[in-house]
């Protein structure tokens, strides 16, 4: 993950629901009245880079500004989903970086169960991308439903096969160069 | 990315480097020794066999100065019996067919023997041990041992399309050849694929996964992939990994580290 890396970027502009603990003066413009306070216990949708930060005392063990919670694209029914079949869910709706967000979503919570669940995600998907990405016509087969479903990670991996697999197959003059 | 290529090496610089395989030809005219880079290699003399690097073996085979004497595994025989190994052999469901043994190594039969390799020496005096395109590997040997079962060398896919492509008139039946090639292509292609379940062991710690008996042009077109799904896992069990080795550094800390807990992976690659 490099400072330049767009796709870190943009994970860093992912939502993370945050509630308020104490009161803070001048922050309303977070919750659109600009400069108005914000109340305890207000819940806002915050960037990660935001949340992460203002979330900072909660590790440090002193008082915390902000409690996080787990982002809807993760909640339990996501990971029930996930678990019934890692192939039918859409990934791309719920979060467009949606690996490389939970990455950082396990960073600051502890959920084992959830790494495992994951993980097993990612590798059956995998598999079924590394099929698709051997299919000559590309993206254009059957499987568009789930190929649009592929968040940015599964995109590159789709990419870097299907390309790979190309360049083999002109190699082997099976298929003409563009 | 500034620079346009992916990752790793591209397939016809893969085929470059099987080029360099050694292969036995019978030349049809005389030539006087010629000194390559790679080494001298030896005049050429009529009716004497003699092995010479692919690249000018090709050349020689396309003024029609030689004929190429195919390497024994490229035979609709033995190709036949390796796809039989692939597909058949309950042992090798997930696995590749063995690659050649390495000099020093012993053949499939004996297997409980210790490897014994004797290393080779530089002009300088540093010790190597040489690797494909540098192994006899596609050189026709006068006599094979009685029941070695033939296999892939590391540059199969390369040699054997290239030799199909310019010499198909010196080989054994090459339609047959062409397809179990295509054949065993395919199987080993959806080998690697179904591999991925294993991957996972690769992104823990201390885990691996053997890719013993995969050729160069198969690894060539898997890398981008299975490096992108070994990333990914690793990313994902970031976080477990380090509460793993947090436990484990506590446990050392209270009082040694008991080495049952080397991961024993067992790896149908």
């Amino acid at each position: 993950m490099s400072y330049y890396d767009i796709d870190s970027i943009l994970t860093d502009g992912q939502k993370l629901p945050c509630t308020f603990e104490l009161e803070v003066p001048g922050l309303g413009i977070l919750e659109g009245n600009p400069g108005d306070k914000i109340n305890a216990g207000t819940r806002i949708d915050l960037p990660l880079w935001l949340g992460e930060m203002l979330s900072i005392g909660a590790r440090l063990g002193t008082s915390r500004l902000v409690t996080l919670d787990i982002p809807s694209a993760l909640s339990e029914r996501v990971m029930n989903a996930l678990k019934a079949d890692p192939r039918t869910v859409d990934l791309r709706a719920l979060a467009p970086h949606f690996y490389s967000m939970s990455e950082r979503v396990l960073e600051l919570f502890e959920e084992e169960e959830m790494v495992d669940v994951l993980s097993n995600t990612f590798k059956k998907r995998a598999a079924a991308i590394a099929d698709h990405a051997h299919n000559p016509k590309g993206a254009l087969g059957d499987g568009v439903e789930f190929l649009r479903g592929l968040d940015e990670t599964e995109r590159q991996l789709f990419r870097v096969a299907h390309d790979s697999a190309k360049e083999t197959r002109i190699w082997a003059g099976e298929a003409k160069k563009k | 990315m500034a620079f346009p290529l992916p990752r790793g090496i591209t397939p016809p610089e893969i085929s470059f480097l099987a080029e360099m395989e050694m292969v036995t030809i019978l030349p049809r005219q005389r030539l006087e020794g010629l000194e390559l880079l790679s080494g001298p290699a030896e005049p050429l003399l009529p009716p004497r066999r003699t092995t010479l690097p692919l690249w000018l073996a090709l050349l020689l085979k396309r003024q029609r100065r030689a004929n190429i004497l195919p390497p024994s595994w490229l035979h609709p025989e033995s190709l036949s019996l390796i796809l039989d190994i692939e597909t058949q052999h309950h042992e090798y469901q997930h696995a590749f067919s063995p690659p050649p043994p390495l000099p020093g190594q012993p053949s499939l039969r004996d297997r409980g023997k210790r490897p014994v390799a004797t290393p080779r020496y530089t002009p300088d005096g540093g010790r190597y041990f040489p690797a494909p395109p540098f192994l006899p590997q596609n050189v026709t040997q006068d006599h094979i041992a009685a029941g070695e079962p033939p296999s892939l060398p590391f540059h199969w896919l390369e040699v054997g399309t290239m030799l199909l492509d310019a010499a198909s008139d010196d080989l054994v039946d090459p339609d047959q050849t062409r397809r179990l090639l295509k054949e065993l292509r395919e199987v080993r292609t959806a080998k690697i694929r179904s591999g991925v379940d294993v991957l996972d062991a690769a992104a823990s710690g201390g885990g691996g996964v053997a890719l013993t008996g995969v050729g160069a042009m198969e690894i060539g077109e898997g890398r981008g992939f299975i490096s992108g799904v070994v990333d990914g896992l690793r990313k994902i069990g970031a976080s477990k990994e380090q509460a793993r080795r947090e436990q484990m550094a506590e446990d050392m800390a209270n009082g040694g580290y008991d080495a049952t807990q080397d991961d024993e992976d067992d790896m149908e690659f």
